[in-house]
């Protein structure tokens, strides 16, 4: 499985806000993706898309609900058209399984498509540690592959790049001339890659989406790189997480709709590939081997958990990162696996243990605009707060050495705040101490000791002189200052 | 329920990880379900013939009906979606167009489909007129396929017909068969594609009712591939700066009869 750094979170988030490439970089893509994004949604109106919205919520619901059934019906179409069905219940067997279909075919030479999947399986890694030579084709993903990095965005990898970063690297890997123009540099990947696709031995795509009725794989792509790792390879292997069913054929029009107008705001992609078993004996060429892999890889426990099930409904389209006041300033990498931002807080606890990712959780202002951007309605910040009641209430080691301090500062929080008459208490004496050391009515940036990590970036309000419930008081009695009742 | 299937299942390659009942186990306990289908039969999948031709007899007569429209509409969404739509009256004009694109691009080898479109358009002929040369890309026999594929590596223009052109979405959609690569419309670095008015759907669902019924009636298979070009190759992955023709064609043409 691809390392996991997610302890690190609270350091590589504050390294990364003071990153100025990185905020450069973030900044383009917040404005970019969700300027285009709302731009398709006023185009096609705001009611459509709510329909649209509650009918691909409603597939999801009922696959996921029927998930066990959907996955038989999936295996047999694909069994019956020629292709094998491998399931993996964890990242070191879905490994093994595609090591296993490489060596079978004597296979030197890979191909890959854009795949979050083999990300989170951290299969290049394995198929080269066999001598087998993987080429990402993506070209975000290629420029990462280049760098030893991983993806830090759902749909643009390389997102945290920019063109100077891109040019050096290219300049010194490729070995050709530094060039910032960004049309030559693409240009310089088609060259690089062209030989790749037509000799390659084994393509490996992902899927968006799995039609169990046909037995098929849909993969939506811009370059033709997927199209290409799929038709020229003698063998396919498709990846994908369990999740990714749909019932039926028609259950497919609405997702083609949903999912590049989030993603980026294109109406549809250049490309829509759906694939169905090896190549037929009538056809004029394709795979003569189709195989998908289903990975588990810790899914099933966001399904047995009905308040985390949910999270099994994205369709990875990255609007809820595009969004999320916090992804915006921190990036993808301070997350510290493959899958960033608001739904990869949830998912990647999932699926590498809520003890390692506790922090995750905490990394939202649960402002809602995930939830409002999701394609299928997924209600990111009642999962947010749920892992956060978990972290809290769980079991002893998903806790802080020392996080005894927040629970007592809690704890006393909730007993001064569900009383009427310590919070009048608390409010006098906060007052008494604070108002000698404030400017303009809040201390500024300050290291109060207990809750310094709080203070030293925000400002403290002091208490006012009167509290709402005196002034409502006095409001009722007649006497007080007017204002309240309009 | 379920389809029964003609073709013979599988080619003999075992299943590896582990047994699939296994895994479903797993899911059906983490869902702490029965097995079983669900208790509400789910609508989008029902396998009743008459219904599923019912629907597609539907969709049929409303685009006999619309096609005049439909051709509009597909014509001004594919330009917005990138294609060089050219409107034709015939065979002779569409090649006209074909030929004046080989001259301008210079390209001196063209590959094209084997595909019904072509029997009445003489385009290799037309193209030899042009200086240029036009070849279907087959392949004779698993020798053939180094050499085909050099060949289109090194064509300047791919040709093929469609199987479906969709309003609503602009695209061009192609399903196997002989005759026809599948390398044709993304190697070489232009595309051309030639679509009837016979091609043209008003929706992706109708296009999914139409290819469900095909399936359905086929012994449920749906051949190897299904796929949707729309509009030329491309990405934004460096600074979302959007460049043509990264891996696939930079330029599209869809010449676009207006009869058969």
């Amino acid at each position: 499985m691809a390392e996991v750094v997610t302890r690190q979170f609270v350091p590589a988030s504050q390294a990364a806000v003071k990153d100025a490439q990185l905020r450069q970089a973030l900044r383009r893509a917040g404005t970019g993706f969700d300027g285009t994004r709302r731009e398709a949604i006023e185009e096609v109106s705001p009611e459509v898309w709510e329909e649209w919205r509650e009918e691909a919520r409603r597939i999801k619901e009922h696959t996921i609900g029927h998930l066990d059934y959907y996955l038989e019906m999936l295996e047999r179409n694909v069994t019956a058209a020629g292709g094998t069905v491998h399931f993996a219940v964890d990242a070191q067997q879905a490994n093994a399984i595609v090591s296993q279909i490489a060596r079978a075919n004597n296979v030197q030479t890979v191909t890959k498509s854009k795949s979050m999947v083999s990300e989170e399986l951290g299969l290049n890694h394995t198929l080269e540690a066999q001598e087998i030579d993987v080429f990402e084709t993506d070209l975000g993903e290629y420029i990462i592959q280049l760098a030893d990095e991983t993806p830090s965005h759902l749909v643009a990898p390389a997102l945290h790049k920019t063109r100077g970063q891109v040019a050096q690297l290219f300049a010194d890997q490729l070995g050709v001339p530094y060039t910032e123009d960004i049309e030559e540099m693409a240009r310089i990947a088609r060259v690089a890659l062209r030989q790749k696709f037509l000799d390659a031995d084994m393509g490996i795509s992902g899927a968006n989406f799995l039609v169990a009725e046909t037995g098929s794989l849909v993969i939506i792509t811009n370059e033709g790189n997927g199209r290409l790792c799929t038709s020229a390879p003698r063998v396919h292997v498709g990846l994908a997480g369990m999740e990714k069913v749909i019932p039926s054929l028609q259950d497919l029009a609405v997702f083609l709709r949903l999912l590049p107008r989030s993603a980026t705001g294109q109406r549809i992609t250049s490309y829509m590939s759906m694939v169905t078993g090896p190549r037929r004996d009538e056809d004029e060429d394709g795979p003569e081997e189709f195989h998908l892999v289903i990975v588990d890889n810790g899914r099933s426990r966001l399904l047995a958990d009905p308040a985390l099930r949910e999270s099994l409904y994205c369709i990875r389209c990255g609007a809820c990162l595009n969004v999320c006041p916090v992804y915006q300033r921190v990036g993808g990498h301070a997350y510290g696996w493959v899958y960033p931002g608001p739904i990869g807080s949830i998912v990647t606890p999932g699926l590498v243990g809520l003890g390692q990712a506790k922090d995750l959780p905490n990394a939202s202002t649960l402002c809602g605009a995930c939830r409002d951007a999701c394609p299928v309605q997924i209600n990111i910040p009642r999962m947010l707060l749920h892992l956060r009641h978990n972290i809290a209430e769980g079991p002893e080691s998903y806790r802080d050495a020392g996080s005894d301090t927040g629970s007592l500062l809690a704890r006393g929080f909730a007993a001064i705040m569900s009383s009427p008459r310590l919070l009048g208490v608390g409010r006098k004496i906060g007052r008494r101490l604070l108002a000698p050391m404030a400017k303009g009515g809040v201390l500024g940036q300050s290291r109060i000791p207990l809750v310094s990590r709080w203070t030293r970036s925000r400002d403290l309000p002091v208490p006012a002189p009167r509290s709402f419930s005196e002034i409502w008081r006095d409001e009722l009695s007649g006497k007080g200052p007017t204002g309240l009742q309009d | 329920m379920g389809i029964p299937f003609n073709r013979d299942s599988g080619r003999g390659v075992d299943s590896l990880g582990i047994p699939s009942e296994q895994f479903r186990e797993t899911v059906r306990a983490a869902l702490g379900r029965q097995d079983g289908p669900p208790s509400e039969p789910y609508s989008a999948l029902t396998h009743n013939l008459t219904d599923i031709e019912a629907q597609a007899q539907t969709v049929r007569e409303r685009i006999a009906r619309e096609t005049p429209e439909l051709l509009d509409r597909l014509a001004a969404t594919a330009g917005l979606r990138g294609w060089n739509v050219h409107r034709c009256d015939g065979a002779e004009e569409a090649l006209g167009y074909v030929t004046s694109l080989v001259q301008t691009l210079g390209a001196s080898s063209v590959a094209r489909s084997e595909q019904a479109v072509f029997d009445s358009m003489p385009v290799d002929a037309a193209i030899a007129g042009a200086g240029g040369l036009c070849w279907p890309a087959v392949y004779e026999g698993p020798a053939s396929r180094t050499g085909v594929r050099q060949r289109l590596a090194e064509s300047g223009m791919g040709i093929t017909g469609a199987d479906y052109a969709i309003a609503e979405t602009g695209s061009v959609v192609v399903l196997p068969r002989r005759g026809l690569s599948r390398l044709v419309s993304v190697v070489p670095p232009v595309h051309v594609a030639i679509v009837r008015p016979s091609d043209v759907v008003g929706t992706l669902d109708d296009l999914f009712a139409l290819r469900r019924l095909e399936y359905v009636r086929n012994g449920g298979d749906m051949g190897s591939y299904l796929n949707f070009i729309t509009g030329p190759s491309r990405t934004a992955d460096i600074e979302q700066t959007i460049v043509v023709g990264v891996h696939g064609p930079r330029e599209v043409h869809m010449v676009l009869l207006n009869e058969e």
